[in-house]
This record gives structure tokens, sequence and C-alpha cells, in this order.
């Protein structure tokens, strides 16, 4: 494991999702993940996919449950909205000590930001309220032997494809906001400050693609499968 | 750049057009050649379908009532080459950004492709404000101010469709796409005042 951590440092904001944390000694990832009791090829898809965006987890897409990514994307959520946003807007926050920053310009920074954090918590707070559970909802009835009719009919009436896209305008605000920063915000006259903000901006950024890369590359797939499970099911009644 | 570049070669002659790739392939950009040997009506038309960057032109295969101004948004992010072969107006001239008579040196032909090689690199990492146009900082600034691409379209007596082309240049030069990410250069490079704005609320959007 310790390897896996000198090969990409990146990671170990993944690890901490999956409750695992430093002093790893000489533990092969395959020990680490028994000990905590993690999938073994669902952790090595996950790390693959944050470590190589070209990486495609075609082979084991089968054994994984949703239930499990789940849980993964909103530890990743969680760590968003509880460590780096608030993070983000601390450093933002301490800008407001430089004086060499026109106070105008500080305020459309700290604007800018707030903004895009608002979009990106109502668009965390749709996945939460209404995907996730939609797709647990899914999961369960197609356990479920007993599952009434009514029951899936009702699910059948949704799509994962309905929640899909819309990313578009809260990954283009990060991506304004880098380069703000980074072509035009006039410079002050120590910049280690905002050479932090943007490091942050970028971390979050490759974290977020990498979130929604998981979504789209092995959720949305296994989604695809149960909605079509779903409706053979629902056709099987109607005979 | 993209590491293709897309030509197209409007020229009635085989032997010229033999002769052009074999110049362009020894610059040694990459490149994908579209050949047209006959006369055109619709010279929009042929752009939409071919979507080149450079478009090298024997002004003779340009019917006389075919729309060759420059301001079509098909024409205006073309780099356009004229192929002389004979004497021309200086008019016809003027609608070329660079032009080539068949008769010239090989050296001097190599210079105007490569002149247009590097036109076309400016163009894709053009980020300086000073280089958006003046049309550009009109529509710049009205997008800040709030304006939907209709209203803008409205107010410069313009097509939906040349502001959408504008808005398109304007993202590409400052590598900012979203409309709050304009309104803020716009304020940092004093093209508009946050006073402008009619508060905050305009700007969370």
């Amino acid at each position: 494991m310790a390897d896996v951590i000198h090969l990409n440092h990146h990671l170990l904001h993944v690890l901490n999702r999956f409750n695992i944390h430093l002093g790893f000694g000489d533990k092969t990832v395959e020990t680490i993940c028994n000990e905590h009791d993690i999938h073994l090829d669902f952790f090595l898809d996950i790390v693959n996919t944050f470590h190589d965006a070209s990486y495609f987890p075609l082979q084991h897409l089968q054994k994984f449950k949703a239930g499990m990514l789940i849980n993964y994307l909103q530890k990743t959520h969680a760590y968003y909205l509880n460590v780096k946003l608030p993070e983000i807007a601390s450093y933002i926050e301490r800008l407001n000590n430089d004086e060499s920053i026109l106070d105008a310009h500080k305020k459309l920074l700290a604007d800018f930001f707030a903004d895009y954090q608002h979009e990106l918590i109502v668009h965390i707070n749709k996945e939460e309220q209404r995907v996730y559970p939609y797709i647990k909802k899914l999961e369960k009835v197609l356990q479920n032997d007993s599952a009434s009719r009514e029951e899936m009919e009702e699910l059948s009436n949704y799509s994962i494809h309905e929640y899909e896209a819309e990313h578009d305008d809260v990954e283009a605000k990060l991506f304004d906001l880098k380069n703000i920063i980074i072509k035009y915000l006039p410079p002050p006259k120590d910049s280690r400050l905002l050479n932090v903000i943007l490091h942050e901006l970028f971390e979050l950024e490759l974290d977020l693609n990498n979130h929604g890369h998981i979504e789209d590359l092995i959720l949305v797939p296994i989604v695809d499968k149960m909605e079509a499970a779903l409706r053979s099911q629902l056709t099987q009644f109607g005979q | 750049m993209n590491n293709r570049v897309c030509i197209l070669l409007l020229e009635p002659s085989f032997l010229v057009r033999e002769g052009i790739k074999t110049l362009l392939s020894q610059i040694g950009q990459a490149f994908r050649i579209e050949e047209v040997d006959t006369v055109i009506d619709d010279l929009d038309k042929l752009l939409s379908r071919v979507k080149p960057e450079i478009a090298m032109i024997n002004p003779a295969l340009l019917a006389k009532k075919t729309i060759f101004n420059r301001d079509t948004d098909q024409q205006s992010n073309v780099i356009f080459i004229g192929l002389m072969h004979d004497e021309v107006s200086t008019n016809t001239i003027a609608k070329f950004d660079f032009c080539i008579h068949i008769n010239d040196e090989k050296a001097e032909m190599n210079k105007v492709v490569e002149q247009a090689y590097r036109r076309l690199s400016d163009l894709d990492t053009d980020t300086e404000s000073n280089n958006l146009s003046e049309r550009e900082i009109s529509i710049l600034k009205l997008v800040a101010l709030g304006n939907t691409n209709n209203e803008i379209a409205e107010k410069l007596f313009i097509s939906v469709h040349t502001v959408m082309t504008h808005r398109k240049n304007i993202t590409r030069k400052l590598g900012i796409k979203t409309v709050s990410g304009l309104t803020v250069y716009a304020i940092l490079n004093k093209l508009i005042k946050v006073e402008e704005l009619g508060g905050s609320a305009n700007f969370v959007r």
C-alpha cells in the first residue's frame, strides 16, 4: 500500500474514504482491504480510475453492488462539503489580509467562489436526495422476490439518464475560476496564498472529475442493467 | 492547434492542385485536404460542409453570385489564401488574407503558407484581452450586463447565430466559459462597472 501512495499521493484522499489511514507498514493492498472488509476488486477499480482517467473498469463490473458505489460516492460528497470547500473558502477569506489586492477584486473572487460553491452544493444535494435513493430502491426491489408490481411500475417511470448531464455548468465555473486567478487577476505582492488556492482548486477539480468518471463508467452501466432487469420482470408480470 | 489542419483547395487545374499538395507536405505540418475543381455558387455551404481552417481559393471558381465578403459566420473564422492565375482586381485581393500567384517562386509560396499557419496558431492561442475585436468587446459587455443572446442580437442588429459565434470566439480567446466568469473578467478589465450590474443579484446566476 505504501508503494501506491509513493506512486500517486493524490490517492490519500481516496484511501481516507475507505477509512484507510496512514501507517500502513509493509502491508499489501490485499491485507489492508481484508482488514477493513473492503472488496478488493472494487478498491482496485476505484484507485485505478483515479490514477488513470483512461482506465476502464470493465471486468469486475457485474460483481459490484450499486450500494457499494453509492457509499463511496457519498463519502466523496461529504469530503467536498465538510473539508474541501470550507478549506478553500477559508483561504479565500485570508486574502482579505493582503492589502496589495483591491477590495473590489477580493469581493469579486469571494462572490464567484460562493456562487460556484452554491451550485456544487445544489448538484450534490440533488444526487443525495433524488438519484441515490432511486438507485438504492431499485436495487432493493430487484433483490426482493416479493416486491409488488406497483412498486416496480413506479420505479420504471424513472431513468438514470434523466439525471445525467447538468455537471456542465458547475465544471465550467471551476474552470473559469482557475483562469481568472491564473490569467486575469492583477498579481498581488506575495502570490503564495493565491498559489495555495489554485493548487486546492486543481485538486478539487481532479477529484470531481474522478467522481463524475466513476458515476459515468461504473454506476450508470450498473443502473442501466438494473433498469433493464426491472423492465423484463415487468413484462413477465404482464404475460 | 489541432495536429491536422483542414485545408480546402478550390482550384480547377489538376497540376496546380498537385503542386500545392507537394508544397504543403514539404512544410511538415500535418494536414487534411479537400479538393474541389468546379465553380462554386454557395461558398458558405461548401465551408460548412468541409469546415476548413484554411481555404485556398482560385477566385475564378467563385461564381459571380457567390457571396464572398468575409462577414458570414462560415467565412469569418477561415483564413483565405487567394490562388491567382491572372491579374485580379485589388478589390478581390483585399478579400483574401494572403495571396499566392502561381508563377511565384517556391520560397515565396512557402512563406505565405507558413504565415497562414502562424496566423492559425495565433488564433488558437490568442488570449490577451486586446486581441478581442471591437465587436467582441461590445458583445462581452452586453453578456456581462446580463443580456441574453436574443437581446444582444436585437441591440446590435445582428443575427442570434452571429452572436453565438462571437460568444464562442470570446470564450476561446479568454478561456472563460460561464456568464458569471465573463462578468468577472469584464469588471477586472474595467469594461463594465460593478454598479452597472444593479446589485449582486445579477451576478449570482
